[in-house]
């Protein structure tokens, strides 16, 4: 009697508990970004004087917006059409050849398996700033530095989503499954076109959805490759604008960009982002695999 | 646990793959041989006190920060007949290293670099010489007419052995900028020496407590207040030695001076472009020493101090110091290619965009290094009428910038932020840190191949 | 378990099977190993002849080695990575799978797919677009969570970021950029655990707890040693976070704190690739012998 009328108090401490951790992280992860959201209707003055969290106006906001965008003739839009252009391009290559790798590297046998997936997690685990002087050479003998496929093909290779697309079938697609169908007579071909492809779109939307994110946040590489101005995108952007904040860079000498149209240059930035997650999230959601599994 | 199981099917994919494996080494060959190869060699003139491309039409590349935009546009709109590519940059803002990088890579591929570049930074010469970009300017190409017109001493960051690797664009010399009404209404006089400002400074603190007679909580405050008090802590003795002595009584003076009025508080540790200093403090400033460039992007800009407020008076100076001193905050170079294959027009671009009074005089945000130009930008300066004086002071201290601070590789301002500006936020004297600096400053240097003496 | 039984048994019934398997997995992984050659294999081969080579291209054995590591600001980097990866790796793993964890036992989808965009949010973030946000942030003057800041007895910006600070400071930047990716892909992974299994483990009478750490977390182990290996490069690779600091700071806190930074100042500063490679080469045999310690204790390879 006593266990039985503990046990709902128990229950409801312990879901008062998550509650109460949930929030805290809810707090701490958005947070931040709702000061952002807010920054960007805010003048520079407001910024520093007001209050963190309270709303500026939408006139500020429209100015924001107007000094943004003049900032180089509109080179705001410019940088999000060649970021765009850079991230879907690749993320398309990266497709076709990451999540064929990634189910071949799990559910089937060759030579040079463990290799090819040692290889891959050795040059995955290679610290970034020593590869971009012979990246720079490599693409330089074949010619295509000053092209836009100087940082889309280095970044259609994404040993993350092949490693990504490895584990889910390892760990979620039964092999059985797979050798019934060969024993069917199917094709290899077949059997991952028409069986292994269609319990696969959680780790597509997932390859994708990741891949898309790291070439559209990736700084470092169209920095160092691309020679013109106007192939840049908008990270590094982002960038040129932060170093026209007189409080990040003192010598600037004239107050070209204040904070809050820095801001509001973040959250441009990061829209894309969050559309490709939403999409991205309906596909996530599976739980298809439960009924196919019997182990 | 690998299964061997071999085939007729799989010895043919091995051997399939040997040829990959080969072609890769080919391929790593290839690029070894690339990156072996160093640009030019082939085809050049020794000409001008360098070796130059072979000549060719076609556009002239010039890289620029977003300020130095409206500097390339300009010379287009003026020069039609010009084909000139501008690409934006970030200027090498806060040592990004932007430009190294990009002439490390394009030395190895041979092919790539900019005619002209602008770099917000001063110390480009002491690299670019090295990695054989920076062409010469005094041994031909630019008249030593027009190099005579700059302000005396401008172009000493530029300067390696005696030879002229880059222009300035724009001065950073410090003056004592103030409060011209508040001056007024306290009754206080201008201080004209440094004995008299630390007088000043904590009469204000017993007087008006909360007001300030300047702020050391920058990275470049070494720049401001030690390098005018001629602090032997950056003395560049040649093209890599360096002569580092923070022990000196020119230093000690300076740090002691500070101390005391950071103690009485009249004296900010905030910086000038904190949230803080913007927040409590904007509308306490009495006196500030600080580079030309405040009186817009600091008081007018930033801290939004109202038109006829602020005026500009000469730096004060240590009682019976003969010479009068002055330091330096930065100030943008300009750098032009060996490799340009089009010395003409890069010349011609390189001199009107430093010299010509449409851009320097009239456009500049800097107070132009280009002494002609400057008389024209401060006439200017004076008409826009927000200045409460004339800008003369800074006229005066341009020729006044102290030679013994020089331009090394390695970054003073990023030494004092990383060493001397955390210990003063919890409490400790500037006097106390000066060896902790020294200490930092000449590991620093060595690090980057200097050869250091005391 | 190995391959060998399974392949042993099944290659007598399938006499063709095997070889046909071979070609079309070779055959499906091909357009991958180009790019992987070109741009993993090729540049990481060139960047370890670089750090055992001088600019002239001359063998140097290990003199870049020693050169880098005689650099005054080596060891401090060793111990800052060190302490920082402490942090960063156990807050990352017991928070990102009890996250998980905890979304997934949410009874409403709606509130569990809510919280995962919102926790996933500042991962979009990255780089130059987040110096704005924590110079904000940890400012005490201008932050919406002064009254935590100031609880913590931090008055400014620059007691803030006191040095003994970094690397909690880093973590926190770290994971709140990064957390939210990981919890999605566990999130996901969790999904794809049989609902009998965690069924059968309930009516055995195994409370949420017990069913998260003998089944559920059992069933995440490849997941979670791929987190780990990945969270463990990245974080010796420390970079992103220090270098943010600094410019938020203007150079006061996070410039030379990390092993990574001193790579691009050796490349791009100091022009001495070769002891950039060097530093890098370090940094990867760590980190790959980190990840083989892992793979080794976890049956990761196993195409089980």
């Amino acid at each position: 009697m006593n266990r039985s009328a503990r046990r709902p108090v128990r229950r409801l401490t312990s879901r008062l508990l998550v509650g109460v951790a949930l929030a805290a992280f809810l707090v701490f992860f958005v947070l931040p970004v709702l000061w952002l959201l807010l920054a960007a209707t805010k003048t520079d003055q407001q910024l520093v004087h007001g209050n963190p969290l309270s709303f500026g106006s939408f006139r500020a906001l429209g100015d924001n917006w107007h000094a943004l965008t003049s900032f180089q003739d509109d080179a705001v839009m410019l940088w999000l059409r060649n970021s765009a252009l850079y991230s879907v391009i690749s993320l398309a290559i990266t497709l076709v050849v990451a999540i064929p790798a990634g189910y071949a590297l799990a559910m089937t046998e060759f030579r040079g398996r463990r290799t090819l997936l040692i290889a891959t997690l050795v040059v995955m685990l290679m610290p970034n700033a020593t590869l971009v002087v012979p990246l720079f050479l490599e693409l330089n003998a074949v010619r295509l530095i000053g092209t836009m496929w100087s940082i889309i093909l280095p970044y259609a290779f994404y040993p993350f989503g092949v490693y990504l697309t490895y584990i889910y079938f390892t760990t979620a697609v039964p092999k059985d499954l797979l050798a019934a169908a060969r024993i069917d007579g199917c094709s290899e071909f077949r059997v991952f076109w028409h069986i292994a492809l269609p319990l696969a779109t959680p780790v597509i939307a997932l390859v994708g959805f990741f891949s898309f994110v790291a070439n559209w946040t990736n700084y470092f590489l169209p920095y160092v490759m691309l020679p013109e101005s106007d192939q840049m995108p908008i990270q590094v952007g982002v960038g040129t604008l932060l170093s026209n904040v007189p409080s990040f860079n003192p010598a600037v000498g004239s107050l070209a960009i204040e904070r809050p149209q820095l801001a509001l240059a973040t959250l441009l930035a990061i829209t894309p982002v969050l559309i490709v997650f939403l999409f991205a999230q309906r596909f996530l959601v599976s739980g298809m695999l439960a009924g196919a599994t019997k182990e | 646990m690998t299964v061997k199981n071999p085939s007729s099917g799989r010895e043919r994919t091995s051997g399939k793959r040997r040829a990959a494996l080969l072609a890769c080494c080919a391929a790593a060959a290839a690029l070894t041989l690339t990156a072996c190869s160093s640009g030019g060699g082939t085809g050049t003139t020794a000409k001008d006190g360098f070796a130059q491309a072979p000549q060719k039409d076609g556009a002239l590349t010039v890289w620029v920060d977003a300020t130095r935009m409206d500097a390339a546009k300009l010379y287009q709109q003026l020069h039609p007949e010009v084909k000139l590519d501008i690409v934006s940059y970030d200027g090498d803002a806060n040592g990004s290293n932007y430009l190294q990088t990009k002439v490390q890579l394009f030395n190895r591929t041979g092919k790539g670099w900019p005619d002209v570049v602008f770099s917000s930074q001063n110390n480009e010469a002491s690299w670019a010489v090295d990695a054989g970009f920076a062409a010469p300017l005094n041994k031909g190409l630019v008249p030593a007419d027009t190099l005579g017109k700059f302000a005396e001493g401008a172009n000493n960051p530029c300067t390696v052995d005696g030879t002229v690797y880059c222009l300035r664009n724009d001065l950073s010399q410090a003056v004592l900028w103030y409060n011209a009404p508040l001056m007024k209404q306290f009754g206080y006089q201008l201080p004209t020496t440094w004995e008299e400002y630390q007088a000043l400074g904590e009469k204000v603190a017993a007087e008006h407590p909360g007001y300030l007679v300047g702020d050391a909580g920058d990275s470049y405050t070494p720049e401001i207040y030690l390098w005018a008090s001629k602090c032997g802590a950056n003395h560049i003795t040649g093209p890599k030695a360096v002569s580092v002595n923070t022990s000196g009584e020119a230093c000690t003076k300076m740090a002691k001076l500070m101390d005391t009025l950071i103690t009485d508080k009249s004296m900010s540790i905030s910086g000038v472009f904190s949230t803080d200093f913007a927040k409590n403090q904007a509308d306490k400033v009495l006196l500030m020493p600080g580079p030309a460039w405040y009186g817009g992007a600091v008081f007018k800009d930033t801290l939004k101090t109202p038109a006829k407020t602020i005026g500009a008076a000469p730096l004060p100076q240590w009682k019976g110091d003969s010479s009068p001193s002055t330091g330096n905050v930065g100030g943008g170079t300009w750098l032009l290619s060996q490799h340009s294959e089009h010395l003409k027009a890069a010349t011609d671009f390189l001199t009107w965009v430093t010299t010509d009074t449409a851009y320097q005089g009239e456009k500049a945000p800097g107070f132009p290094a280009h002494a002609p130009s400057a008389e024209a930008w401060l006439k200017g300066q004076d008409a826009s009428g927000y200045f409460a004086s004339d800008l003369s002071a800074l006229k005066t201290a341009s020729s006044q910038v102290w030679n013994g601070w020089g331009s090394g590789q390695y970054s003073q301002e990023a030494i004092w932020a990383a060493t001397v500006k955390p210990g003063m936020t919890q409490g400790k004297t500037i006097v106390s840190m000066l060896p902790a600096w020294q200490e930092a400053i000449v590991k620093y240097a060595e690090s980057d191949g200097y050869k250091v003496s005391s | 378990m190995t391959l060998t039984p399974s392949r042993a048994t099944s290659a007598g019934r399938r006499p063709r099977g095997a070889a046909p398997q071979g070609w079309a997995g070779t055959a499906f992984v091909a357009a991958y190993v180009i790019l992987l050659v070109a741009f993993g294999v090729l540049p990481t081969a060139y960047a370890v002849y670089f750090a055992f080579t001088d600019a002239g291209g001359a063998f140097t054995g290990f003199a870049n080695f020693v050169t880098t590591a005689k650099d005054f600001r080596f060891l401090d980097g060793v111990g800052h990575v060190a302490l920082y990866l402490a942090c960063w790796l156990l807050s990352l793993v017991v928070f990102v799978v009890a996250l998980a964890l905890l979304l997934h036992r949410l009874a409403s989808g709606t509130v569990s797919k809510a919280l995962r965009f919102l926790f996933y949010i500042p991962g979009a973030l990255a780089g130059a677009a987040s110096v704005l946000v924590w110079l904000f942030m940890l400012d005490p003057t201008v932050s919406p969570v002064n009254s935590l800041l100031s609880m913590l007895g931090f008055h400014t910006f620059g007691e803030v970021i006191a040095p003994g600070n970094l690397p909690v400071l880093f973590t926190i930047i770290a994971f709140w950029t990064g957390a939210g990716g990981w919890i999605v892909v566990m999130y996901g992974a969790l999904n794809n655990i049989p609902m009998d299994v965690v069924e059968a483990a309930r009516i055995d009478g195994a409370g949420p707890w017990q069913t998260a750490w003998h089944v559920q977390i059992p069933m995440l182990r490849k997941w979670i040693v791929y987190m780990v290996i990945l969270a463990f490069a990245g974080g010796a690779q420390l970079f992103v976070e220090p270098q943010l600091l600094s410019q938020a700071s203007v150079g006061v806190a996070g410039r030379d704190y990390s092993l990574n930074q001193l790579t691009y100042d050796f490349a791009f500063q100091m022009n001495n690739i070769n002891g950039a490679a060097a530093v890098s080469v370090e940094l990867l045999v760590v980190s790959v012998s980190a990840a083989a310690v892992f793979v080794a204790r976890s049956g990761f390879f196993d195409a089980d």
